[in-house]
């Protein structure tokens, strides 16, 4: 495997860089799982069944029976709750994921999840390698704590970078945070032996994958490789993405930062103006305009009909009803190139298509721990980014970008600016008590969204796995682990 | 003379921890931002965990105090981006980088020696243009382009050397010794993986090489032409002593300092500028850490980076103090 590293732990508790999901899904097994690449129905894993209440707080896990870790102990209910209660207290980067749930085993092979709210995502939550479950008494030895206090109790330190206290199809065998992980097939996993013994996930540089997987003479993937990049490969190598990212312009609403993006008329006038399909194309073959705000991969996203049309007289027209005359404003974005593409290149084109519609736009990049500052602090008038979910559960979008939310408060948007429908519509994605409902919410969410929203939907690409020919089942997976290592075999 | 240069050299590196440390906090940029997912930033809970595990809630003052303690008992603290301590991780990158910095200096400093006293000796010729021309070329040169393009002619065209990395995926690393993998795989007697090792040294060595050779070299000429105008290597070939004994006992004997000085500069100067170099052949040493580190905003490893290289420069200088005074025993009474 080649990938660029993002990579800081392999603690599943803490877990929520790409490369370290990657290996901990490989490593520690879920509640539930999903099947290839198709993340919008959870399927049993560790648990043979699940079910939900009505209303969509309480899920009853039913654990099967053979299911044993590393070292040959039974899994059971407690190492799940210690698990569980772990990440959530741990207070991590993906800690979030669960918070206001908790976690009982009323008997050895029964874990029950109560949510205070309805929840119906709870089992895609559960999937994610961050939920990982570990031997609760070999993690304690190791200095584990799953108490409320774990965030300063836990002494488990960087422990699980090099020790395999999972139940997954494989062990560590040795790991360098900037180079490599190697992977040892588990010979006590409890289900289908993995194809390969030995798994190597190699840090290597994007130029160097391009070159290094059309040479390969051993089975390998490259997981970096852009839409632009694929297009020269040969085509005996095995090509798969999923249009799992998308990119969006923030104006923000807070007048102390700008009087003309704290006007809606100008988040509205901006969107009529931008080529969307123009825009898409910069990206490569693989990318498609946005409709809205989730990303085609995920359930709860747009249809492409919804693609927002360009309108320039439209645009002008909404500048001159609202008194904006000569709109002049400083696009910030991060100064990086992401999946393959100069952002300086999109936010170019959108500045030439503003232009038609008579706003100017100054263009400044910044590095991107800079741009990650001002954007934290809510200074950025217009800001540009690329964005992707955490985890594939769409309505987690709500929690972050409904207005008063985390996201929307760093675009000045407040309840009291807010328009009365996009909180409604929020309030409904969130009171959902089915994945199905929860989808149809979704969709009207964002069509408030692009209403009323200071958030302009440009374009969405893929994440995309890039195999040599002998591979089966190593299709990217938009759940979070990228490619399921313990699936891959050879035809 | 040594001990009063030690003295020096430790106010030297106290005033590096306090400017480091300074410049690492008004830089723009808030590590618990560049370490945390955006939605995690945003919870205030886990935001004040994360400022309340590193120390970044206390005052800056306090901060630098204990960073100060700690490293007077050899604690570098510990790293956000790997979560290792800082130490563990210089004492596994500082070797990589050492086994392709070391074997690339050698090589360079032989190679400029002998085409920079060649030059000099052939001021205005075919041979003298060509290789300046050369050096230019080299010098005007993006590493990470050199890099790039000898990845691809060496590895995708001709097929003769490895795409990057220490050693191939079928090969674990040695027992660490040295953390050199040719050294210890020879200490452990495996010399599947020592091969192995070399195979892959070609590509990063070769490339550094070339670079420093290009530098050097305009060094090795320019110090050789200064020193062939005195009135002593004039005497020397009216006394008609043979040629040789005038170039390498006169002539680059009087030379030498200032090559040595550069030469020591480069040295230091390539142990933590191969960033761009070590990013492309995919080369997990101290230029990787360093650039890895500086993205994630990773305070204790900066200072761990920039201390290692200061302690570098200043021993370098020391030692190439203590050489200019054994080749000219005046400096040592200066």
């Amino acid at each position: 495997m080649s990938t660029s590293f993002v990579l800081k732990s392999l603690d599943p508790s803490t877990v929520y860089e790409a490369t370290g999901a990657m290996a901990v899904h490989a490593v520690y097994d879920t509640l539930v799982t999903f099947d290839g690449a198709d993340v919008t129905e959870a399927q049993p894993w560790l648990a043979e069944s699940f079910e939900s209440s009505a209303d969509a707080k309480t899920f009853t896990f039913t654990l099967r029976d053979d299911a044993v870790f590393a070292d040959g102990s039974t899994l059971d209910s407690e190492d799940v709750v210690f698990s569980l209660d772990r990440l959530k207290n741990l207070k991590g980067s993906p800690s979030q994921t669960v918070e206001g749930l908790s976690f009982t085993a009323p008997d050895a092979s029964t874990v029950v999840v109560t949510s205070e709210i309805p929840n119906p995502d709870i089992p895609t939550i559960l999937a994610m390698p961050s939920a990982g479950i570990m031997n609760a008494d070999a993690a304690t030895k190791l200095g584990a704590s799953a108490a409320e206090d774990a965030a300063t109790a836990d002494t488990v330190g960087n422990a699980l970078d090099t020790e395999s206290i999972g139940s997954g199809a494989y062990t560590i065998s040795s790991f360098d945070p900037s180079s490599k992980i190697v992977l040892k097939a588990n010979p006590d996993f409890w289900g289908e032996a993995p194809e390969f013994d030995r798994v190597v996930i190699q840090n290597v540089d994007v130029q160097n994958q391009e070159l290094a997987i059309q040479k390969a003479k051993n089975a390998e993937i490259a997981l970096d490789l852009s839409g632009p990049m694929v297009e020269g490969l040969p085509d005996t190598l095995t090509v798969s993405g999923s249009l799992d990212t998308s990119y969006q312009l923030s104006a923000n609403r807070d007048p102390a930062v700008s009087e003309i993006t704290a006007n809606p008329a100008f988040s509205q006038a901006l969107s009529l103006a931008v080529d969307r399909t123009a825009i898409a194309e910069l990206f490569g073959a693989d990318a498609v305009p946005a409709a809205g705000l989730v990303p085609p991969a995920f359930a709860g996203a747009l249809p492409e009909s919804d693609v927002q049309a360009r309108d320039i007289d439209g645009a002008k027209q909404l500048l001159a009803d609202a008194g904006i005359a000569n709109p002049e404003v400083e696009l910030v974005y991060p100064a990086i190139t992401y999946r393959g593409v100069d952002l300086g290149t999109i936010v170019t084109r959108v500045q030439q298509d503003a232009a038609e519609a008579g706003i100017t736009i100054t263009l400044t990049p910044q590095p991107i721990n800079a741009f990650l500052d001002s954007q934290g602090a809510g200074k950025l008038a217009l800001g540009f980014t690329p964005s992707s979910l955490n985890y594939p559960v769409a309505a987690s979008l709500v929690n972050n970008m409904a207005p008063g939310a985390g996201t929307a408060l760093r675009t000045g948007w407040t309840v009291e600016r807010a328009d009365p429908a996009v909180i409604a519509a929020g309030d409904a994605v969130l009171a959902a008590t089915t994945i199905e409902e929860r989808s149809g919410a979704m969709e009207e969410w964002q069509v408030q969204m692009n209403a009323h929203s200071p958030f302009i939907p440009l374009a969405n690409n893929s994440g995309i796995a890039v195999a040599t020919a002998d591979l089966t089942n190593t299709e990217y997976s938009p759940a979070g682990w990228i490619v399921d290592l313990p699936r891959v075999g050879t035809k | 003379m040594i001990a009063k240069r030690l003295g020096s050299a430790l106010i030297l590196l106290w005033g590096i921890t306090v400017i480091t440390f300074l410049l690492v906090s008004v830089v723009p940029g808030d590590p618990a931002a560049a370490n945390l997912s955006p939605q995690a930033y945003d919870d205030p809970e886990i935001r004040e965990a994360f400022e309340r595990k590193w120390g970044l809630d206390q005052p800056l003052i306090v901060q630098y105090g204990t960073y100060l303690a700690n490293i007077l008992r050899g604690d570098l603290g510990i790293s956000q981006q790997t979560n290792r301590p800082v130490l563990q991780d210089l004492q596994q990158y500082i070797p990589a980088t050492f086994e392709i910095a070391i074997p690339a200096m050698i090589i360079a400093v032989v190679i400029a020696i002998g085409l920079g006293v060649y030059s000099a000796l052939r001021k205005g010729t075919a041979a003298d243009n060509g290789i300046r021309v050369f050096s230019l070329a080299g010098l005007s040169t993006p590493p990470f382009w050199l890099a790039l393009l000898a990845l691809y002619l060496f590895f995708y065209v001709l097929g003769w050397l490895p795409s990057g990395g220490r050693l191939s995926n079928d090969f674990d690393p040695p027992p660490s010794v040295t953390g050199m993998y040719t050294i210890d795989a020879l200490l452990a007697g495996q010399f599947n993986v020592f091969a192995d090792a070399v195979w892959h040294l070609v590509l990063p060595v070769g490339i550094l090489a070339l670079l420093t050779v290009s530098a050097l070299l305009r060094f090795v000429r320019s110090a050789m032409l200064e020193v062939m105008d005195s009135d002593f290597v004039r005497s020397a070939v009216a006394k008609g002593l043979p040629r040789r004994t005038i170039v390498w006992r006169h002539l680059f004997k009087a030379g030498l300092l200032p090559i040595l000085t550069v030469t020591g500069l480069m040295f230091a100067s390539l142990l933590g500028g191969a960033v761009l170099v070590e990013q492309v052949i995919s080369w997990p040493g101290l230029g990787n850490y360093a650039y890895r580190s500086a993205l994630s905003l990773d305070l204790q490893s900066i200072l761990g980076v920039t201390l290692f290289i200061a302690i570098v420069y200043t021993v370098i200088n020391l030692i190439v103090d203590v050489l200019a005074g054994i080749i000219d025993p005046r400096i040592g009474h200066a």
